[in-house]
């Protein structure tokens, strides 16, 4: 029954022109007019990311392993572009002189050869990454203290993973040419996937007795109401996920724009996002019982949403975390586009899986207290 | 003696202050066309509704096949088929698509659902619209499709809310005309409507409601033989007399005689050959007359005699 049900519900949706139309075809025309509004600034812009000045201040006296770790990092490979400019200070005083943020050094680490100190007085994705790269660094030393440790066999084995994949820049997908005019383009695929909220709300309109008659077959009907929404959701969720794959392909492939993150990474994000339009038009449609308001609030909280993710303005999503952070951490399209934004110019990190698991939590939040909004009962009115 | 198919008892729907449905029982037995007969706001929607377990209620208790329905009654509603006011189907399915996806909510065996399906199709003349999106269909033909979602799983019980509301007539008789062939296969149907004449033809039995009350019930013939005016003669008599009037009204059954214009109106509690006895008189007389018409009793009459009001009200 739900796989028959899906199948209907897909072919329902697929032949839907007003969907295909705003779901699918709407994003592509506009990433086509983002395209020729800036799509050169994206490939010169000289705000993409450059590799971080940084001081170096060695007070082991001697080569560490710290040393030739930041040493890679600031040599362009085929794996990844410079991420570091490495100054070396023969002290402290000497490099606090530089520590002055645009013009000088963003960041300087003091090496005793046991222990990183990093002081980095400035905010922003130069500092988390200068953090990030002590972290990771320390990371791999604990695991190799540990091998040491239980495995001393293994330790030359571990030794040569130092320096040889210590490339934090193979995780952390840094200077991959992020401009911050892809903050329009993830926000469109935001955009698109908020949209997603349309197809829900049509279809608990379709499923519920207290909207439509064709609601009132269904609840006459001796199927579970979840399950006939189950297969809803999903089918919902799958054709959001392929119209957002092809926006995606067509960015990256058609428009040529880079997204700085792999292909199947990027679908992913957005297929999650595709979940999480749909869910939240689940939870409006479980909520909203005015019929006039159920087809406008889904239209207002995708656009809304939208623009306070830089759909519009790139600024905004920036000036919102400046001044109420909460607020991108509750807009769905803020977070989608801080995660695929996160992912291009940091690489995974905490940010990227936390962002991730923010949607997921809403996602299945909002399915959850619209199960128990939804599930079958008597209405007081129809 | 037939089985008891519906029992509603004493069932009370309120809206805030306003009784939509007020203590109204109804037994409905197998094999029947019941017909819930009544004005526009009358309760009928509502008692189905609450009939169907899609509408809580204050009061009262609904029992389908002999148990009581309630929203997860899924064995109850497997025997159930609704065919509702307005038109329920899903605009981007063709025709075959709408009726196999409402029936597989019912049918999952694929080979009898096909079976099923295009009898369906068959029995409401859809089939060579099959391919048809419902966009495509006139008025009468998407009624049909209604209709065809509603029982292609062949239900032991159907449930028609005003299914002719805005046919036209040539629609309207092949609907009816396939609610009689549906029971005549063995379904139960519950009927309602606002049209008097459509109930008198099709149902067995008549439940008048008003202002969510069960007013009367019983067939057509028992309703109307209740009614003290039994049959009314409109006969036009240019040069009417007092003596023409008292000699009218020593006719036997006649028991009101009153002017309406040019006409005289008589009106008789019973007897079968009253109009032959009033044209003798006249004619005995020889009393110059026109045009003669004679109105036995309608549900309208029933509804105004029990309400003070007419049905179209």
């Amino acid at each position: 029954m739900f796989g028959r049900m899906f199948i209907y519900k897909l072919k329902e949706l697929v032949r839907n022109r007003f969907l295909i139309g705003w779901n699918f075809l709407f994003p592509l025309v506009l990433a086509t007019a983002f395209y020729l509004g800036f799509g050169n600034m994206i490939k010169d812009d000289p705000d993409s990311f450059k590799a971080i000045d940084v001081g170096y201040v060695n007070t082991a006296g001697e080569d560490t392993n710290f040393h030739k770790v930041i040493g890679e990092l600031s040599e362009e490979t085929s794996d990844h572009a410079d991420i570091l400019n490495v100054s070396e200070y023969t002290s402290e005083e000497e490099a606090m002189k530089d520590l002055k943020g645009e013009g000088g050094i963003y960041g300087i680490y003091v090496d005793d050869g046991n222990e990183i100190k990093t002081i980095v007085p400035f905010n922003g994705y130069r500092a988390t990454a200068l953090n990030q790269i002590v972290r990771e660094y320390e990371n791999k030393i604990t695991l190799i203290g540990n091998i040491a440790k239980d495995h001393p066999e293994n330790l030359d084995t571990a030794l040569e993973l130092v320096t040889k994949d210590m490339n934090i820049a193979k995780e952390y997908d840094f200077g991959s040419g992020i401009s911050l005019y892809l903050q329009y383009f993830f926000a469109l695929i935001a955009m698109a996937s908020l949209f997603g909220s349309w197809i829900s709300t049509e279809m608990i309109e379709g499923m519920c007795a207290n909207h439509t008659e064709k609601g009132k077959r269904f609840e006459c009907a001796p199927v579970s109401k979840l399950m006939s929404i189950a297969s809803g959701v999903l089918a919902g969720a799958s054709m959001q996920a392929v119209s957002n794959a092809i926006v995606v392909i067509y960015i990256e492939y058609v428009l040529k724009i880079k997204f700085g993150i792999p292909l199947w990474n990027v679908i992913l994000i957005t297929t999650l996002g595709s979940g999480l339009g749909i869910s939240m038009g689940v939870l409006i449609g479980a909520l909203v019982k005015n019929k006039r308001l159920f087809d406008i609030i889904p239209i207002v909280f995708s656009m809304t949403c939208s623009f306070c993710s830089g759909l519009m303005w790139d600024q905004i999503r920036q000036m919102i975390q400046a001044n109420a952070p909460i607020l991108n951490k509750i807009n769905p399209a803020a977070l989608l586009v801080d995660c695929l934004y996160t992912r291009a110019t940091y690489g995974t990190i905490d940010v990227y899986y936390q962002d991730i698991g923010i949607m997921s939590i809403m996602i299945i939040g909002a399915l959850t207290i619209s199960a128990v909004l939804l599930r079958r009962r008597r209405y007081v009115s129809l | 003696m037939s089985t008891s198919v519906v029992a509603i008892d004493n069932l009370v729907k309120r809206y805030g202050d306003k009784v939509a449905v007020d203590h109204f029982s109804l037994d409905v037995k197998e094999g029947e066309i019941l017909g819930l007969l009544g004005p526009n706001g009358s309760g009928k929607t509502t008692t189905i509704n609450c009939l169907l377990a899609l509408l809580k209620y204050d009061k009262g208790s609904v029992t389908i096949f002999g148990k009581e329905m309630k929203p997860e009654s899924y064995d109850i509603k497997s025997e159930i088929g609704v065919v509702m006011q307005n038109v329920a189907v899903v605009e981007t399915l063709n025709v075959y698509e709408n009726v196999d996806f409402f029936c597989g909510l019912y049918i999952k065996d694929k080979a009898l659902r096909k079976k099923y399906v295009e009898e369906a199709l068959e029995f409401t003349g859809l089939t060579e619209y099959k391919k048809y999106k419902p966009m495509k269909l006139s008025g009468g033909l998407l009624r049909r499709l209604n209709i065809a979602c509603g029982i292609a799983h062949k239900p032991k019980l159907i449930i028609f809310d005003e299914p002719t509301v805005a046919v036209d007539p040539q629609s309207r008789n092949a609907i009816l005309e396939g609610i009689r062939k549906i029971n005549k296969d063995g379904a139960t149907i519950i009927y309602t409507s606002h049209y008097m004449e459509e109930v008198e033809e099709l149902c067995t039995r008549i439940v008048i409601m008003d202002h969510g009350r069960n007013v009367a019930s019983g067939t057509a013939k028992e309703l109307k033989s209740s009614l003290v005016n039994r049959e009314t003669i409109r006969i036009g008599i240019p040069n009417r007399t007092d003596k023409i009037f008292a000699d009218i009204k020593e006719i036997n059954h006649v028991y009101k005689v009153k002017e309406d214009g040019e006409d005289l109106v008589i009106k008789c509690d019973g007897g079968e050959h009253n109009l032959v006895h009033v044209l003798s008189y006249l004619t005995d007389n020889n009393i110059p007359f026109g045009h003669v018409s004679t109105q036995l009793p309608t549900l309208n009459d029933v509804f105004l005699e029990i309400t003070g009001k007419e049905l179209r009200d």
